[in-house]
């Protein structure tokens, strides 16, 4: 409606007046027709209480609908109680029963034409057909000046025949002068002017009595036109504003609306190859999320399910080779408890036996002593061995994986540069001394015992030329320890090289990293934190776990704490506290 | 006690007699003299005297027992040999242990001497082109700075190594030679080119040098050399001797390593362990001497 004012700019200033008091109008008296048959409130165009329509084809309004009780993601007609599926945005999906608003927006329409019939009349007669004052059923196309009269042309000829008459100067009709509106005050006189006092805002206008004796007296004052004019102006710049505003609004809520159906998807237009029209399925944004999660966890699921049937079927063979093995052992028990039955009755028989016999039995009698010592030695040796224990200790790796027995075995690898210190740390964690570093052909393999862990560590030569052959060890390997020479600021960027190959290859891509900076005692090494830093750890090991501790070899600081951090690595928690 | 007391009646001669005439002269004789199990205090001081003041003790024991030096001229001087053998014996150890732990120092201009001549010494138609250069690889160090290969066995690896290489310049430069050749002779050096990056050749010299430096050095911490060197020294054995046996050990372990034909150098440890439990068994037999494959020239070297 802003949009027409522009357009109209003689009766800009009237059709926005009239605007005005036509929404007031149609405000104030909304119809009251169509009510919400829950709440019993009428339903409006817009807002809480605009209509929606129900899959059974009940009307509520959206706020009795908000208050509807969920069973799932559906409510139920509180009429005849029939489901209906909500989408993701709730109520707010549900269409309105545009049927309904089309009547209503009639009857309000209807309604403010009723109240407002002065307003249409008046600007029927500002802006519409202008009929002649002569007769009512021709329409004017000129006015006189001078009798200041609207008339067609025919009436025109009419009444201005006469002489007298003839000279009235008459004008087309869109060159009418305005009428000039007269001044409250002083009934004569024309208002010519505009007040600029601030006290006078409320009634600026003044003709020339008010201006030089009135109560405008000695006051600032325009022309009315100019001001007029100028008011116009300002009014028309508005109403651009108040156009490109609108235009933003609406482009805002239009993209608003795609972004809803985005996310909601839905049905879709769309045409194949041989120009045949479909509709398609089109998934929004919230049904893949939604699918993404799904599949997410159906795959953590499927992960989980797998690493528990390959647990208990370790758990399983474990116990079946545990009760194979004890059954063996209760067989030979009774054929011993035989054996040894059968002495005792052939030694009792000899008893009863006359002297001559039992001498003669002697012999035999000894021999089978001492086969009897002989098992009896067996017995206790086998008994020392075995731990009748009937707990299967249970430990969890953080992979899931269970390992059964009081120690749980680990392979380890370490690397590094030659002379880092490699084979050292091995010894010096295996026996707890410092052995004379010499240069390591080939590889060491030792297993070293920590806490409830077994760590088989491989120690594989640093040389140039052996390098190529590390990856041979990576096999299964749950950690690589990777060994730096503190001391060694210019191996430093070939250490980097090596471990960045390192971390390139495919087998240890789930392995753990340990960097031990060697050699810390030294004075004026590399800190662990220079270290980081030269290395550019944090970018090189992104996304793997790794943690770099200093140490020294030769007194073992340090060591221990790496095994640590393994430890805590490779076990799922809670489980370590055991031993 | 009792047992010697009837055993001294009966051959008329003491027990260090009956040691010294009962046994050749060797190491069967002086691992009996040198068995700590003596009840003749003297001797036992003896044992752990300077060898310069040895012809002194044995004048000593000679009075003690009451043994006429001149019915007996033979006694004293095997007495005297197998004692300077064991006091020898312990202050060669202590001479190579401090070799060990004096570590190689670059700012030290003997040491860089002979680290250039172990390098003209292997190969002497190449000019090394720096003091840290990749050519060090060639005769089997490990980088491109020997220093680095030297921290265990310091001084006594790069002696050890320049010995071998001077004195039996012809067996060290057929090991390296062998060393540096492909493992498969048969095998064409095309094909070998393709293969060569996955199977690192052999051993490598300098590396395995230093390697079986520490071997030698455990053999004589732990003893298991006083046969070999009671053998082999007529009086006291020196550092010499300890360096034959390395360029001894090095051939051996060569022609083990031929032998044993591994499928690459990852099995060196495996080979070294069972090549080191064969010269302990080796030298369980008193009569073992750890040369038998030196050159007449070499042997007349030992026995200077």
């Amino acid at each position: 409606m802003a949009a027409a004012a522009g357009i109209n700019k003689q009766g800009a200033l009237a059709t926005m007046d009239t605007c005005a008091r036509h929404g007031r109008g149609a405000h104030g008296s909304t119809v009251k027709v169509l009510e919400c048959g829950v709440c019993e409130d009428v339903f409006s165009l817009q807002g809480d209480k605009v209509p929606r329509l129900l899959l059974c084809g009940h009307t509520v309004c959206h706020d009795c609908l908000t208050r509807l009780p969920l069973h799932g993601r559906a409510v139920r007609c509180p009429f005849d109680r029939q489901v209906t599926e909500l989408g993701d945005s709730g109520v707010w999906g549900l269409k309105k029963n545009f049927a309904l608003l089309e009547l209503l927006e009639r009857l309000q329409n209807g309604a403010s034409n009723q109240s407002g019939i002065a307003e249409d009349a008046l600007k029927s007669i500002g802006e519409c057909v202008i009929r002649c004052d002569e007769d009512e059923s021709h329409t004017a196309s000129m006015y006189c000046t001078v009798c200041a009269t609207h008339l067609c042309a025919e009436c025109s000829q009419l009444t201005h025949s006469t002489r007298t008459l003839a000279k009235h100067r008459r004008v087309p009709l869109a060159d009418k002068p305005h009428e000039k509106t007269l001044c409250p005050q002083h009934q004569v006189h024309a208002i010519e002017f505009v007040c600029l006092e601030e006290p006078c805002t409320t009634g600026p206008l003044m003709c020339c009595v008010c201006k030089e004796y009135g109560k405008h007296q000695g006051h600032k004052h325009s022309l009315l036109e100019s001001e007029a004019n100028q008011i116009r102006a300002s009014i028309l710049d508005m109403a651009h504003c108040i156009r490109s505003f609108t235009e933003e609004v609406s482009d805002y809520s239009r993209k608003l609306v795609g972004i809803v159906q985005q996310i909601e998807g839905g049905e879709q237009m769309v045409e194949d190859g041989i120009g045949m029209a479909h509709t398609e399925h089109v998934p929004g944004t919230a049904e893949s999320a939604r699918s993404c999660v799904r599949a997410y966890f159906a795959d953590l699921h499927e992960t989980l399910c797998r690493q528990e049937e390959m647990a208990l079927s370790v758990v399983d063979a474990h116990v079946r080779e545990r009760l194979i093995w004890l059954r063996q052992q209760q067989e030979d028990m009774t054929i011993l408890l035989s054996q040894v039955s059968t002495a005792c009755l052939h030694c009792e028989k000899t008893l009863q036996q006359d002297d001559c016999r039992v001498v003669l039995a002697k012999q035999e009698i000894n021999c089978l002593l001492e086969t009897l010592q002989k098992q009896q030695h067996q017995f206790t040796e086998i008994a020392d061995h075995i731990q009748l224990d009937a707990g299967i200790p249970v430990t969890f790796t953080k992979d899931n994986r269970v390992h059964i027995g009081p120690k749980m075995e680990i392979r380890v690898v370490t690397l590094g540069l030659d002379g880092a210190g490699k084979t050292t740390i091995l010894f010096k964690l295996k026996q707890d001394e410092f052995m004379q570093p010499i240069p390591t052909i080939g590889f060491n393999v030792e297993t070293v015992e920590y806490k409830n862990l077994k760590f088989t560590i491989w120690d594989v030569g640093g040389k140039h030329k052996l390098r190529p052959l590390w990856k041979h060890y990576y096999l299964n390997t749950q950690a690589v320890v990777f060994v730096i020479d503190s001391c060694h600021r210019d191996r430093l960027m070939e250490a980097h090289s090596e471990l960045a190959k390192l971390l390139t290859e495919k087998e240890l891509r789930d392995a753990l990293l340990l960097i031990f900076a060697n050699k810390q005692d030294v004075p004026g090494v590399v800190s662990v934190e220079e270290m980081t830093e030269l290395l550019s750890l944090h970018k090189l090991c992104c996304g793997r776990s790794w943690h770099i501790q200093g140490c020294d070899a030769r007194s073992g600081i340090g060591l221990h704490e790496g095994l640590d951090w393994l430890s805590r690595q490779l076990v799922a928690a809670g489980v370590l506290d055991v031993a | 006690r009792g047992l010697k007391f009837v055993a001294r009646k009966l051959t008329g001669r003491c027990e260090l007699q009956r040691i010294c005439y009962n046994n050749k002269h060797g190491a069967r004789r002086t691992l009996k003299i040198g068995r700590p199990t003596h009840c003749l205090h003297l001797l036992r001081s003896a044992l752990s005297v300077h060898p310069d003041k040895v012809e002194k003790s044995i004048d000593d024991i000679m009075a003690l027992k009451k043994i006429n030096l001149d019915t007996n001229p033979q006694l004293g001087i095997s007495l005297q040999a197998s004692l300077l053998q064991v006091v020898g014996y312990r202050s060669l150890v202590g001479e190579v242990e401090k070799l060990r732990r004096e570590p190689y120092d670059c700012e030290n201009a003997h040491h860089e001497t002979l680290l250039m001549q172990l390098w003209k010494e292997l190969r002497p138609d190449t000019p090394l082109t720096g003091r840290i250069s990749k050519q060090w690889c060639e005769i089997g160090f490990q980088g491109s700075d020997p220093k680095t290969d030297f921290r265990g066995m310091g001084l006594l690896g790069l002696h050890n190594l320049l010995y071998f290489a001077e004195h039996d310049k012809a067996n060290a430069l057929q090991v390296l030679h062998d060393s540096l050749q492909p493992k498969h002779n048969e095998m064409s050096p095309s094909e070998w080119e393709q293969k060569s990056l996955d199977k690192a050749i052999g051993f490598s010299f300098a590396i395995v040098g230093i390697n079986i430096t520490d071997l030698a050095y455990s053999l004589l911490v732990s003893g298991a050399l006083k046969t070999h060197l009671y053998n082999v020294a007529p009086e006291l054995p020196s550092l010499l001797h300890f360096q034959q046996t390395f360029c001894y050990l090095m051939q051996e372990f060569h022609r083990f390593w031929t032998e044993e034909d591994p499928g690459d150098i990852m099995e060196f440890n495996r080979i070294r362990s069972k090549f080191h439990h064969r010269i302990l068994k080796q030298l369980k037999h008193p009569d073992t001497a750890l040369c038998p494959h030196f050159s007449a020239s070499d042997l007349h070297l030992v026995n200077l």
